[in-house]
């Protein structure tokens, strides 16, 4: 059934062209330059220090590396993340 | 950490969190609707966050759950602002008397100015302000709006064609512009216009009144030539005469012309003196002594420094004595005959005015005695023959 139901969105999704952040409820990441990274649809953070930050997705994790990292504001879906970031990783 | 004025009233705090699961804290406040917002890391166990006062008091059930630890490191904005400005009350009242006194001396007319008035003068228009409500040291808001105070001076200036009040800040200016008002005429009382002399009528032309003359008509000194009466019967009315009459008038002219004249004759010998100018006085520079020349004219011509239009007080006066000498000159009686018709038409025109014509001009009679023509001349002039008279009203008839 939930096979049958997600077939179905990829179908519709394909078809009218919709976002596929939308209807899979996947992450939404904007960055600029090496210095703010603005993520939806997060789950939480997992962890938090200078250097690492990892963050729960609705499937699996992202994690974000770099330097002086600071949350600069966080929502209960939004996340703003500052400082010097060199990667972004997801993971499964 | 650029903040919005609102979190300033609000009133901020930054704490550090130290212990228990700190991710989880930043979880729940999340979803809770509390916000943190710069949250960094200053060590391994210890974050540091801002947060404002009222999410603050909310934190503290999270706190429990999560066995975290908050330390409040500063505080900021306007509720800690006024609890430093209740500890120091004389400061406080010094700041709130001030905005105060600030708010009443602005609300205060300091200054009214009047501009535009020419016949009008400036105290008639404060007298007028005065009295609308509008003087120095009166308060703005107990002054009406300015087109209403506009209209209101305006009714008890009745010079004024319009009037402008204007406030900018604590002065008031009043503007007006004044009516032009027609020439006031003369009074005249009732009256005739008479001949002033002995004439034949050329023209008439009257503006007010009866004409009781025609043209040619021969009139005497002191007849009525525009009537000041007129109606008839019970609708008699007196008016002012008024209008133009024009006749020949003739005058006799005894005329006597020496026929040796006297003429004066420059040389063309001169001499030049100078002086300097310095303000109102001058030096005399060359020139030193009494003239050479028994008879002279001075001419005088002066020269001052300017630049653009500024006359400077500097400069100077060149004096020009110019010698004369008087030579006599022998007229034929031709010449002399001349010179005589011309000085009696000179002399008709400056007693009867410029309008004045001589129509004719004829010699009665001319000799020449004693170096002297002696000449009788009868002058034909038309001239305006009109004078005054007014109409005296009998009363009690």
């Amino acid at each position: 059934m939930r096979l049958i139901s997600r077939k179905l969105r990829k179908l519709t999704a394909e078809l009218l062209e919709l976002p596929q952040d939308v209807v899979f409820d996947l992450p939404r990441l904007t960055m600029i330059g090496d210095r703010q990274l603005y993520i939806e649809n997060h789950r939480g953070v997992l962890h938090f220090e200078t250097d690492r930050l990892r963050l729960a997705l609705s499937k699996g994790e992202l994690e974000v590396i770099g330097s002086d990292l600071a949350i600069r504001a966080i929502w209960t879906e939004e996340v703003f993340i500052e400082g010097v970031i060199s990667k972004i990783h997801m993971v499964e | 950490m650029n903040t919005s004025w609102l979190q300033t009233v609000k009133g901020m705090v930054t704490v550090t969190i130290r212990g228990g699961r700190q991710e989880m804290l930043i979880n729940e406040a999340a979803s809770a609707g509390i916000r943190l917002w710069a949250i960094r890391r200053t060590s391994p166990e210890q974050m540091v966050c801002e947060i404002s006062v009222s999410d603050f008091f909310r934190l503290r059930p999270l706190l429990k759950r999560t066995g975290c630890r908050v330390h409040v490191a500063a505080r900021r904005g306007l509720p800690f602002w006024l609890v430093r400005l209740e500890r120091r009350k004389f400061f406080a009242a010094g700041l709130f008397l001030f905005m105060c006194g600030l708010y009443v001396l602005s609300s205060l007319v300091w200054r009214v100015e009047v501009a535009g008035n020419d016949k009008l003068t400036e105290d008639d228009i404060l007298a007028a302000a005065r009295a609308e409500g509008i003087y120095e040291h009166q308060w703005t808001w107990r002054m009406e709006e300015a087109d209403v105070l506009s209209k209101n001076l305006a009714r008890r200036l009745p010079g004024a064609a319009w009037v402008g009040v204007q406030r900018q800040g604590t002065t008031i200016r009043i503007e007006v512009v004044e009516n032009t008002m027609p020439e006031e005429q003369p009074l005249y009382t009732p009256r005739h216009l008479v001949a002033a002399a002995d004439a034949v009528v050329t023209a008439i032309e009257a503006e007010n009144g009866r004409p009781v003359v025609k043209r040619n008509t021969k009139v005497k000194r002191g007849d009525i030539l525009i009537s000041g009466t007129i109606g008839e019967g019970e609708h008699t009315r007196t008016v002012v005469a008024k209008g133009e009459v024009r006749g020949l008038v003739w005058k006799e002219y005894d005329i006597e012309v020496p026929l040796t004249q006297e003429v004066k004759v420059y040389t063309g010998a001169s001499r030049l003196k100078r002086h300097l100018l310095i303000g109102e006085r001058t030096l005399q520079i060359s020139g030193y002594g009494a003239a050479p020349y028994a008879q002279y004219e001075t001419v005088e011509s002066r020269s001052q420094m300017a630049w653009r239009g500024f006359r400077l007080r500097l400069g100077t006066v060149e004096e020009r004595q110019l010698e004369i000498r008087t030579d006599r000159r022998q007229l034929t009686a031709e010449e002399a005959r001349a010179v005589g018709l011309l000085q009696a038409k000179a002399d008709i025109l400056a007693q009867n005015g410029n309008e004045t014509k001589v129509v004719g001009q004829n010699i009665l009679h001319e000799k020449t005695e004693n170096g002297k023509v002696y000449m009788k001349v009868f002058f034909e002039v038309e001239q305006s023959i009109v004078t005054e008279m007014p109409i005296v009203q009998m009363q009690g008839e």
